[in-house]
């Protein structure tokens, strides 16, 4: 159960038709090293041309550009961040994050957990996790590059999270995951559905794990760049059903979770998440949950 | 610590860090913020501001080091757009790049090079007196480190 064709006729049954989905340029404006307007003109002078993401209160496309935008001086000073668009939605749907306890599961390279300390203008805590000790010196270039100052960064599995002994007011899961088409050229061919299954197992353990270390009333988001809902929406329908965790209205861009996958109908509050399909950005899934006081 | 401090000195800057909120991983050292101290424990990879790490005997200071040592009283370069370019791609500076100097002008002294915004771009060496009126292709300033490292690390 693999190929192009046996995906494309999973997401029309889903109710999407493949069309060519060309991700744009994307960046974020670190508002603890600079101010949106003087930046944007910094980077006009140099002939990069940026528009607002209307979905993002800090994303702007780069919609043409001279120069490499991964190679400015603003860059290089932690001015900005180059952070796909849809990738930038998560970290920016918790209530609050000034002086909060923060765990960021599965952190590198980096581009959430720096996007999660500006949010926290550099307060409270991030607990940053990796599995992957290679995948830390990237995560550790990112974090001196924007001048990071308020996380601690362990190579830690996320499965080992209450070996930490800590409870946390946030928890960002952005799991590993699939991925998908419009991010890897290849994936048709590289992905089979025991693939999938795999990674949705695991990112179960990662829900289940992380969710003990959560605090009572605290907020856990859920990410992946996976089309797949096996890695989505029953991962999600499965936590509401296992665990005491709530999923929570979001105001965001994409389409509501589907509450009906392959003929199972899932639990009602499955349509508050968001299904982004690949188009401007990659295909992407968020959702927010809340852990209840007193329920199971 | 003395490490940090003789570097900060050699910039003409003083360095006054609560020696309680630095620890030292491997050779490795970090600030820690009050709300951190609690949540670090032996085995972090990385931690709160990284300051930079001392390599057989030599201290190599972080750029966030460079960019804090900035804000206070140092030997600080400024210097053009072009020669900042120059500059964070790992070239030296010449006299002609030069806007401004605040602190020592000696030859053999170091200094932060700033961009005309005033951001440390990195550090460097006077090569010669900026004093004395020198052609302007003179290298007035060898480069020691810049943030285009950033770029060169992941080579």
């Amino acid at each position: 159960m693999s190929g192009k064709e046996f995906f494309v006729n999973r997401y029309r049954q889903l109710g999407w038709e493949l069309e060519n989905a060309e991700p744009r340029q994307a960046i974020r404006i670190n508002l603890s090293n600079a101010k949106d307007k003087p930046l944007i003109e910094r980077l006009r002078a140099l002939g990069v041309q940026l528009e607002r993401v209307s979905f993002l209160e800090t994303g702007y496309w780069v919609s043409c550009s001279k120069v490499s935008v991964g190679a400015t001086a603003e860059y290089l000073l932690g001015l900005y961040s180059i952070q796909e668009a849809a990738a930038q939605i998560p970290a920016t749907l918790f209530t609050t994050l000034k002086h909060k306890t923060v765990l960021d599961a599965c952190a590198a390279p980096g581009g959430k957990t720096v996007q999660l300390a500006d949010l926290m203008e550099n307060t409270g805590a991030v607990v940053a996790l990796d599995v992957k000790k290679q995948r830390l010196t990237a995560l550790a270039n990112h974090l001196e590059r924007c001048h990071i100052s308020n996380t601690v960064v362990y190579n830690l599995d996320a499965k080992q999270a209450s070996r930490l002994n800590l409870k946390f007011h946030r928890i960002l899961l952005d799991a590993p995951c699939s991925g998908n088409f419009a991010a890897d050229k290849a994936w048709f061919k590289r992905r089979t559905l025991q693939d999938v299954q795999r990674n949705a197992q695991v990112q179960r353990e990662l829900l289940a794990e992380t969710a003990k270390c959560l605090s009572d009333e605290g907020e856990l988001v859920y990410s992946t760049c996976s089309l797949e809902p096996e890695e989505n929406e029953l991962n999600m329908d499965w936590a509401v059903k296992h665990s005491n965790l709530q999923i929570e209205e979001i105001n965001c861009y994409g389409q509501e979770g589907l509450t009906e996958v392959f003929g199972k109908r899932l639990h009602a509050s499955v349509a508050r998440c968001r299904r982004i399909w690949p188009g401007e950005t990659q295909g992407f899934f968020v959702c927010k949950l809340r852990k209840q006081v007193n329920k199971k | 610590m003395k490490a940090l401090t003789s570097f900060a000195a050699k910039l003409g800057a003083k360095l006054s860090l609560s020696t309680g909120l630095i620890v030292e991983k491997a050779g490795r050292y970090f600030l820690l913020g009050k709300n951190l101290k609690g949540l670090v424990k032996g085995d972090f990879y990385y931690a709160g501001a990284y300051l930079g790490k001392v390599k057989n005997g030599t201290f190599f200071p972080s750029f966030t080091l460079l960019a804090m040592l900035s804000l206070g009283r140092a030997n600080k370069i400024v210097i053009d757009k072009k020669a900042a370019w120059l500059f964070i791609c790992g070239r030296d500076v010449f006299t002609r790049g030069i806007l401004s100097v605040s602190g020592t002008r000696r030859k053999g002294d170091y200094a932060l090079i700033m961009s005309e915004f005033g951001e440390c771009l990195g550090f460097g060496r006077i090569m010669c007196s900026l004093d004395a009126k020198a052609d302007a292709a003179t290298v007035a300033v060898k480069n020691i480190s810049d943030v285009g490292d950033f770029l060169r690390r992941e080579l």
